[in-house]
Parts: C-alpha cells; sequence; structure tokens
C-alpha cells in the first residue's frame, strides 16, 4: 500500500481511561472484526487481562478504514493501531510501541481528568516526536466535566480546548470522528520500500506451534514471503514459517512492504535465539545498521523464584525464558537457597509486574511456585573499597566488611484532589519520604512531588495511597539516585537456623517493628511440631525479637470406625501433601506461604 | 454388572441375581460383620456430624420396611456366609418403637446366619423411655449395650445440646444392668470448651465407680458444617483447647490404667478379657462388613487369587465409571462403597429395587495396606502383627514399608516384640503422623 495511505497509532492513558474501550469500538467501525466475534476489551486476549480488566501487553491490531469525504471517491487507509497498558509498572511497553507509531491517542477521562501515567506517557510519545491526538472519553458519565478537562489538557498541551474531540467510547459517539482525526494529524510513515529491509521486532511470544513469533513494524524494504532473513544485532538466521497481519488474530500475507506493521512466525524453537528491538533484514540482501533498538529497562524490585517442587527447577526455567520472550522487562539469575533450594533471582518494574509474572507462572505454564519477600537493589561499598550492587539480602558481607550501604532514591509525583493532602503527607513521611513540591493544577487538584526511598514505594505503597484517597491519586515515579543509608540486614532464626530466605534489608528504624512482626506472623504459620520450636528476628548476633512454636501434645484422629475410613484416610493423605511441601530447615518444618509472609505484612 | 452403581449406570439398577458383588461377599472366609444403621435421634446434637436426624418420626415405619428389604437382600447374596457381629448403631436406635425393632432384629436372625455366640451390639442414648427398650433388646439376643453418656457435668451436658442430665444416664445405666446386659460400654467426650481438668476427673471418677466394662473417651472435634463449628468461627464458643485435650488424655490414660482398665484402640478401655467390640475390631484389623441403611459403608476384600483381585474394569464389580472411584488402574485389594445419605432417598430406591449406593471405591493394594496401617495401629497392644499382614496382603509388612516403619522405630513413634508393630507411648499422642507415613 502507498504510504501515504498508511497510519501507525497507539493508544496512552492513564490506567482505566478506556483505552482498550475505544480500540473495540475503532476495531468495530471500521469492520475489522464480525459482530458475532466481537467482545469487549477485545485486545485484552489474556486471561488475565480478561480478569483484572486491565491491560498488560500491548497489543497491535490492523484496520482497514475506508474514509469517507465530499465528493471525492473513497479511499482506504490502512490503520496500524496498538492498544498500550496504562499501569506504572509498565511504562517500558508503552515505550516500546510508542517507537513503532508515528502518533499517539492520548485519551484523557473526562471525569477523571488528567492522572499520573496520562503525563508520563504524553512526555514519553513527545520526546520520540509523535504527533498526539488528545480524545476527552467517558463524555457520557453523569460526573464527567469536559469543560474543565479540555481545558487542562489545553494548558498541558497547547491545543485550544475547542477543538479536543469529546467521545463516549462506551456509547460510541464521535468514533468516526476519531479515525478522521487521526489520519488528518498522524503523518504518514516515512520508510522507503525500495531500500534494504529494516524492521523493528517490537514484540515477541513464543507459539508451540510456530516457535517465536516476532511483532514487526518494517521500516524500510520489503518483506516478501518464504525470503531467508537476519536478525542483525544477534546475527541470527530466520527461515520464516509464516509472515503476516494482524486481524487482530494473525493472518498470512505475503509481503509487509515499509510502514506496515505485521509479524514473523520463525519457527525458531529456542527463545534465547531472539531479542525485542532487534532489527530484521534479508540474509541475500542486508541492512549495514540496525535501528536504534530499546533502551534495557533497570528492573527495580527483585524477588527470589522457587519452584515448590524442587523436581520442576527446568519447567521454571524454560517457563522464564519463554515469558522473558514476551515480557522484556523481566530478568532473572539462577540463585540458590539453603531453606528453597535452586531457583532464581528475578528483576521487575515494580510490584504489580511480579504480581503479574507470579499469575502468568502459575496459569500459563502450570508451576507451584514460591516467591521471596521483594526488595531493591543496594549499592554496597565495602571497606576494601570496591563497590556492586545488591540484589538479594543474601549476599550482602559481612558488617565488618562494610563501608557503607547506599539505598536508591526517587521522585514521586502524586496527583490528586487537594482534600487529600493532608493524608498524602502523612503516609509519604511515614515513609521516609520528602516534599519536594506542590503545584496547583486548578483550584481543586495538586500536584505533590516528593523525594523517596524507592524501597518504601514498592511495598502496598499504590494500595494505600489509594485507599487513603477513596481511589483519587495517581502516582509516577522515576529512580534517582543513590544514598547513603542506616540499612541493616534483618535475619530470622527458626530453631537457631537462620532462614536465608527470609532476610531482608531494612531500615534501622523499622527494623524493631518489622522484626517483631515477622517474628509473630512466622509463629502463626509455623506449624506446632514435634518439639519447641525458637523463633527469633536478630540484626547481626543481635536478637531483637523471639518466640517460642508450642511442641504438639497430641495429633491423633479419636475417632475412626467403619463408616469413617475413607475420609479420615483423604484427611491423612491431605495432611501429607502438606507436609510434603513444606521445607525443611534444620530439623523444622516451614509452610511455603512462611516465605511469602514479608509480602504480607503490610496488609494488615 | 450389578445393581449397584445408580448413580453411574441408570440403566442397570435393576436388581441381578447373581451379581459379582455378592459372589465377593460370598466367597469371603474371614469374619464377617453386618453393621445396621439407624438414622434417627430425638433431638440432633449440635456437635454431630453422624448420618442422623430428628423428627422423623413419621419415617420410621417404612424405614423399618426398607431396611428390613435391604437385609433381606444381602441375606441372600451372602448365600449362607456366616455374620459374626452385628452392630445397631446409628443415631439412636432406641427412637424406634419395640414393633419395629423386634422386626428388625428379628430379620436379622432370621435371614443371616449368625455365628455361634456372635456380638450383637446395640447404641443407645439416655434420656428416652428405655426400660421397656433394654429389655427388648436383651430379649431380641442383643448382647451388647453402647451408651452415649457424654459427661455427668450439667453445664457440658447442656453445652453438648444433651436431651439428659446426670441423673438419666445413671438410670439408664441401672436400667441396662437391670435388663441384663454384662457387657456395657459409656461413651464421655473431653476437650470441651471451657471444660476443666477437675471437671474431667470428676466424670471420671463417676465413671469409673460405675464399674462398666467398656469405657470409649473421645476428643471433641468440630466438624465443619455443624452447629458447633458455626458458634466456634463466629466466637460463640471458644475453639477446643489442644494442650488442654491433651491433658485429659493423658490423665484418662494414667487413670484408667490403675483402674485396671486396658487402653486396647486410640479411644477405647476394657476391663477384663473379651470385652473388647468385636465389631469394631473388625474395623480396626481392616476386616470385612457390610453396612445397610443411609450413608451405611460397606467393605469387602478380594478373595486372594480372584479374578477381582486385577485391574482395570474387572477390578470394578460394578462396572463403568463412578464418582468418587480411585486407584482404577491399579490392582484392587478391596472395595468399599456407601449408601445414599438421605432417609427418604434411600426408602425409595429400595422399595422401587433400585441400588441405594451412591460411592463406591477400589483400593488398590497400596491403599488397602495403608489402611491396615492407619487403621491397625490404632489397636495400641495388638498394633498390626506381621503375620497377619502379610496373610492379608501377600507380602511381608516390611517389603511394603520398611523404610517408613525404620524412620518412624528411630523417631521413636514405633515399637515391635518381633511379631507386630504398634505405638509407642509417644507415638500414640501422636498418631496421625505416623498414619499418615502410610497414606498415599
Ligand atoms: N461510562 C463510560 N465508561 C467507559 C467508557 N470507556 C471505557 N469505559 C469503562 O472504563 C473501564 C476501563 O476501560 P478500559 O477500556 O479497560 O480502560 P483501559 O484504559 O484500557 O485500561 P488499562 O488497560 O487497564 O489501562 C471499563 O469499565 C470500561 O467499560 C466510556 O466512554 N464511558
Ligand atoms: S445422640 Fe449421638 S448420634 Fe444422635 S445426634 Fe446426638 S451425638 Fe449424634
Ligand atoms: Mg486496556
Amino acid at each position: 500500500m502507498n504510504l501515504d495511505h498508511i497510519r501507525n497509532f497507539c493508544i496512552i492513558a492513564h490506567i482505566d481511561h478506556g483505552k482498550s474501550t475505544l480500540a473495540d469500538r475503532l476495531i468495530q467501525h471500521t469492520g475489522t472484526v464480525t459482530d458475532r466475534e466481537m467482545k469487549e476489551q477485545l485486545l485484552d486476549s489474556m486471561d488475565l487481562e480478561r480478569e483484572k480488566g486491565v491491560t498488560i501487553k500491548a497489543s497491535a491490531v490492523r484496520m482497514i478504514y475506508q474514509r469517507q469525504s465530499d465528493g471525492e471517491p473513497p479511499v482506504d487507509y490502512e490503520m496500524n493501531l496498538i492498544d498500550t497498558p496504562g499501569h506504572v509498572d509498565f511504562t517500558y511497553e508503552v515505550k516500546r510501541a510508542l517507537q513503532a507509531c508515528e502518533g499517539a491517542v492520548l485519551v484523557v477521562d473526562a471525569s477523571q481528568g488528567i492522572q499520573a501515567q496520562t503525563v508520563a506517557h504524553l512526555l514519553a510519545a513527545m520526546e520520540l516526536d509523535l504527533t498526539i491526538v488528545p480524545v476527552l472519553n467517558k463524555i457520557d458519565l453523569p460526573a464527567a466535566v469536559p469543560d474543565e478537562v479540555a481545558q487542562d489538557i489545553e494548558d498541558l498541551l497547547a491545543v485550544p480546548a475547542a477543538d479536543i474531540l469529546r467521545i463516549s467510547a462506551k456509547d460510541s459517539v464521535n468514533i468516526e470522528e476519531v479515525l478522521q482525526e487521526i489520519v488528518k494529524e498522524v503523518p504518514p510513515p516515512q520508510g522507503n520500500a525500495g531500500e534494504k529491509l529494516q524492521a523493528l521486532i517490537f514484540d515477541c511470544h513464543y507459539d508451540p506451534y510456530k516457535g517465536v513469533v516476532a511483532y514487526i513494524r518494517v521500516v524500510n524494504g520489503t518483506l516478501s514471503a518464504p525470503a531467508a532473513l537476519l536478525a542483525i544485532s544477534s546475527d541470527k538466521r530466520i527461515d520464516p514459517i509464516e509472515i503476516g497481519v494482524l486481524t487482530p488474530a494473525p493472518v498470512k500475507a505475503s509481503r509487509l512492504t515499509a510502514g506496515e506493521v505485521g509479524y514473523i512466525a520463525t519457527g525458531l524453537k529456542s527463545v534465547q535465539d531472539l531479542d525485542v528491538g532487534d532489527t530484521v533484514t534479508l540474509a541475500s540482501d542486508p541492512a549495514a545498521e540496525p535501528l536504534p533498538g530499546y533502551e534495557p529497562m533497570k528492573p527495580m524490585v527483585f524477588a527470589g523464584l522457587y519452584p515448590t517442587d524442587s523436581d520442576s527447577y527446568h519447567d521454571l526455567r524454560d517457563a522464564l525464558e519463554k515469558l522473558h520472550l514476551n515480557d522484556g522487562a523481566l530478568t532473572f539469575e539462577p540463585e540458590t537457597s539453603q531453606a528453597l533450594g535452586f531457583g532464581f533471582r528475578l528483576g521487575f518494574l515494580g510490584l504489580f509486574h511480579m504480581e503479574i509474572v507470579q499469575e502468568r507462572l502459575e496459569r500459563e505454564y502450570d508451576l507451584d511456585i514460591i516467591f521471596t519477600a521483594p526488595s531493591v537493589a543496594y549499592r554496597v561499598v565495602t571497606t576494601s573499597g570496591s563497590e556492586f550492587l545488591l540484589e538479594s539480602p543474601a549476599d550482602l558481607p559481612d558488617a565488618s566488611e562494610i563501608e557503607r550501604i547506599e539505598e536508591p532514591w526517587c521522585s514521586l509525583q502524586i496527583y490528586a484532589p487537594s482534600e487529600y493532602i493532608g493524608p498524602i503527607l502523612e503516609m509519604v513521611t511515614k515513609r521516609r519520604g520528602r516534599v519536594v513540591n506542590q503545584l496547583w493544577l486548578d483550584t481543586k487538584r495538586v500536584e505533590l512531588s516528593f523525594q523517596i526511598p524507592l524501597a518504601e514505594i514498592i511495598v502496598d505503597f499504590y494500595n494505600e495511597l489509594k485507599a487513603r484517597t477513596r481511589g483519587y491519586a495517581s502516582m509516577d515515579y522515576v529512580l534517582q539516585e543513590y544514598h547513603a543509608s542506616d540499612m541493616v540486614k534483618l535475619d530470622v532464626l527458626v530453631n537457631g537456623h537462620p532462614v536465608d530466605a527470609l532476610s531482608i534489608i531494612i531500615h534501622r528504624e523499622n527494623a524493631f517493628y518489622k522484626g517483631q512482626r515477622m517474628v509473630s506472623k512466622m509463629k502463626e504459620i509455623i506449624p506446632r511440631q514435634q518439639f519447641v520450636v525458637p523463633i527469633q528476628a536478630a540484626i547481626g548476633n543481635k536478637v531483637i525479637s523471639r518466640a517460642n512454636v508450642k511442641a504438639v501434645r497430641k495429633d491423633v484422629l479419636s475417632k475412626c470406625y467403619g463408616g469413617d475410613v475413607t475420609r479420615k484416610r483423604k484427611l491423612l493423605e491431605n495432611q501429607k501433601a502438606g507436609k510434603k511441601r513444606m521445607k525443611m530447615v534444620g530439623s523444622v518444618e516451614i509452610p511455603q506461604e512462611a516465605f511469602m509472609t514479608v509480602l504480607s505484612l503490610e496488609d494488615e | 454388572m450389578s445393581f449397584l452403581f445408580t448413580s453411574c449406570a441408570p440403566k442397570e439398577r435393576r436388581l441381578k441375581a447373581n451379581d459379582r458383588l455378592g459372589w465377593i461377599a460370598a466367597a469371603g472366609e474371614g469374619p464377617l460383620g453386618l453393621y445396621i444403621h439407624i438414622p434417627f435421634c430425638a433431638r440432633k446434637c449440635p456437635y454431630c456430624d453422624f448420618n442422623t436426624y430428628a423428627r422423623l418420626d413419621p419415617l420410621y415405619e417404612a424405614y423399618t420396611q426398607a431396611l428390613c428389604r435391604e437385609m433381606g437382600r444381602w441375606a441372600a447374596r451372602l448365600d449362607g456366609r456366616t455374620v459374626d457381629t452385628v452392630f445397631l448403631g446409628g443415631g439412636t436406635p432406641t427412637v424406634l418403637s419395640s414393633g419395629q425393632l423386634g422386626r428388625i432384629l428379628q430379620q436379622v436372625h432370621e435371614r443371616f446366619k449368625l455365628a455361634g455366640g456372635a456380638e450383637i451390639s446395640s447404641e443407645a442414648n439416655p434420656g428416652i423411655e428405655d426400660q421397656g427398650q433394654f429389655a427388648l433388646l436383651r430379649r431380641l439376643g442383643v448382647n451388647r449395650l453402647s451408651m452415649g453418656v457424654q459427661s455427668f457435668q450439667a453445664a457440658e451436658l447442656e453445652f453438648l445440646g444433651r436431651i439428659h442430665d446426670a441423673e438419666d444416664a445413671l438410670r439408664a445405666y441401672d436400667a441396662a444392668l437391670e435388663a441384663g446386659f454384662a457387657n456395657i460400654n459409656l461413651d464421655f467426650m473431653f476437650g470441651l470448651p471451657r471444660q476443666s481438668v477437675e471437671a474431667w476427673n470428676d466424670s471420671l471418677d463417676i465413671a469409673l465407680d460405675l464399674a462398666p466394662r467398656h469405657l470409649s473417651l473421645y476428643s471433641l472435634i468440630v466438624e465443619p458444617e455443624t452447629p458447633l463449628a458455626h458458634w466456634v468461627e463466629t466466637g460463640q464458643s471458644p475453639a477446643p483447647d489442644d494442650d488442654v485435650a491433651a491433658e485429659m488424655y493423658e490423665v484418662a490414660i494414667s487413670r484408667l490404667r490403675e483402674a485396671g482398665y486396658e487402653q486396647y484402640e486410640v479411644s477405647n478401655w476394657v476391663q477384663g478379657a473379651g470385652f473388647a467390640c468385636r465389631h469394631n475390631l473388625l474395623y480396626w484389623r481392616n476386616q470385612e462388613w457390610i453396612g445397610v441403611g443411609p450413608g451405611a459403608h460397606s467393605h469387602l476384600r478380594y478373595p486372594a487369587g480372584s479374578e477381582g483381585a486385577s485391574t482395570g474394569e474387572r477390578s470394578f464389580p460394578f462396572g463403568g465409571a463412578c464418582e468418587g472411584v480411585t486407584g482404577s488402574d491399579a490392582p484392587a485389594a478391596a472395595v468399599r462403597w456407601s449408601n445414599v445419605k438421605g432417609v427418604q432417598g434411600y426408602i425409595r430406591r429400595v422399595e422401587a429395587d433400585e441400588s441405594p449406593v451412591s460411592f463406591h471405591e477400589a483400593l488398590p493394594a497400596e491403599v488397602s495396606m495403608g489402611e491396615t496401617m492407619m487403621l491397625g495401629l490404632r489397636l495400641v497392644r495388638e498394633g498390626v502383627p506381621f503375620a497377619r499382614f502379610e496373610a492379608m496382603h501377600g507380602q511381608p509388612l516390611r517389603a511394603a514399608f520398611g523404610p517408613s516403619l525404620d524412620r518412624l522405630h528411630d523417631g521413636g513413634l514405633l515399637e515391635s516384640d518381633g511379631e507386630r508393630v504398634r505405638l509407642t507411648p509417644r507415638g500414640l499422642l501422636v498418631g496421625n503422623r505416623v498414619f499418615s507415613e502410610f497414606v498415599a
């Protein structure tokens, strides 16, 4: 197709502002999917996305839009849309999608107004010089205040408030206008179909039949069906099984030319062979240079991951490799724990990301897993002057070898109605945060800026913020520099043995309270054994909290007669299965959930 | 294909004369028990999860008839095989009229071939008109009576929702003696919420004064979906305290020993040889019994070398796939099944000549061996004799469970005198940890 008749755009917004719903309407309006195949948030194809009502993965779809204009014959446009996630943890996903587009539709909920990711994603799009098409969504809501929000958008984008489209994705109001606007405003792609092939891999997933499937944007040149290809950076040869476009179901195509978006089913079975951000070219006539790829994301949060059953270690590794293909922000390295055996240290963009990875491993790969407490990466400077990043508490050297520990701080922006300033300040200061700025967005809403240790916001900060502001606040944060801090390693000892997987790095001020909480929680979780089990929390040699799990005195079914045998046998079978799932530390059986306790300590 | 499997083979519901299950039942050579369930009580106790119902008086007559009918069928299938023990349980059998009780027991005597000196037990609860009933039971050949006394403390009886007080229990015990019962068991419960060790000792004092031949002492279990469970969940009652219950159990063990009782099972004591409940011993020895009435369970072993002791479909005398079936691939060593729980459903099916069975499982050899251990180890003195295990399962106990036996022995939970393996006193207190070693 003529490049002038192609538009590549994504939809960006704060979480829940209606991106996926707008995508639905565009898909329907262009007749891309029949009414029978249509369902809500069609592009949220993962079970997890559908269940949570949240987009996790960016996903692409090609639509053919027939533009009618007065007095002229209708013209077909190829519209390549990428729907993106809105959650703060998935900014990486958004950035990759942006790179495959010339324009971005910025959706703003007319009742909620500009929120943290509205701004964050907008800035990311502007950095790449994308054309922004702002739309006000949900004008059908009684609580919508489109005039006010339009004004805010004008202030942000310097687009006249009156020109901003007002739509309802839910009720299909002004959908045609959105398409018109995209065609009018978003420039067609620039590439040259005659040049050597350069196609950017912006996403991948693993398909059991087709091997690694790469989603690509052809930037230059032409990709025709059976040609042998080369991934430039990894220098890997690809003999594609098929190429095609997403409608959103994959449909074979014979060629993809510059400006177009589609997929290559590579047939590669080994998932390490291909990287998102790499450039695909023709093996017979390769382009000299790869396209600029993606900046690798630095994970912010780390946690240990172990199979509950050590036999499934290899399955777990396999699953992680496949998941990584589809989730470039996830990092993993092998690690071992005395308590939990062989596992991995994973890096995530945030706690929600960690939660999603956990659920995907459990569902898509049917694995039983344990995560240990999440932690940020600390910088450790040793007395000998060397320096390293500590991702696991277990790797902390002896106190005598440590010169200082530095922890990562970040800048945090919170957008909220002004009546919540008090509660927000209170929770941020409680978590060692400092106020940097307070900016009035309008008469009712403020943007608060803080500096705060990253460790303080990874666990449950977002939930607490939501709770304290009845869901009205939103936040964004950016990692900044490291600062020396009085961090200590808090160990939990069970029957005198330190349980490595339970150690955490924590600020000294919080250690005492946390130690007490961990001990009392462990006391609840560890079942009574045949002997008394002391539990202690300690910093170095100093015990700061202790409790005992009493010994079992009696554990025997008092009745078992003819009618009970099956039921009682099953009871014992369950008891035994439960025991099998426990981990042995010394001679003590510790249930797996104990290793997750630190995660749940904040919930209460 | 047998008539048994209503839930999985509706078309096969009609009774057939020469069914395989009947053949297995008739072929067995060991002792056989007959359990007769009476699913009625004057009032439902709030902790009780037995299959028993209050206020079903209008069904007594129809039920008696259905029960006799089911017994008649079994008698025919057993084809003259001797029945060694009969247990009339529930429920409270004595809520039935003397006419109804009479018909049930008459059916037992007339249709089954009872062994000479067969043990015939009945359960009873104080608080209902019993003098006449006890005498009747005696006349009908019942030679063992088991009474639910539970406690002699007014507050505890109230909490347990019992319909009787301590006086009623004493009167009932006297009535049983008067009726001529020499073999009487009294049931007690301990570890009740708020029960003190003194109060427990007090009940034990009175019980020991009465000096029954047999005592059953049960630690209260909060069974799910009972009113008691609801009270505990909602904080209307504290949960039983395990440590206090443990202390009461230990107190009981030592006091009964001093009083000359022998603890022959986890919760059962006997004074004098020959008074252990022979019917219950069948359960603990993993032997065979037929249960009749709603919710009643049955258990039969495949005769060694029989066609039944093979894999796949042939291990199911019932055919087809049925809910509750386990181990369908492995050779079956035994089979267990149970009847529908509802009284009306039971009556309807039996009267329509349909099978009342609603659950069955074929037990592969390993599962059956595990059951032999989990049941047999409950017998504190007898334990699991090596010889009997081998005769029953065709392989030595050590071959089946050597490593587990060693581990438990080293942990001080099991002991052996060369003829048997049994729990140590410490193993008795944590029996579940021992039993669970032997299940899947
Ligand atoms: N009333 C109203 N509700 C809408 C409209 N558009 C979307 N919604 C609702 O808003 C909620 C969020 O919509 P989504 O389309 O999933 O939002 P999203 O931006 O894709 O959300 P994430 O992918 O999680 O960031 C859903 O319940 C939609 O039904 C609209 O125009 N009016
Ligand atoms: S008398 Fe016995 S069987 Fe009847 S309800 Fe009470 S505890 Fe249950
Ligand atoms: Mg979405």
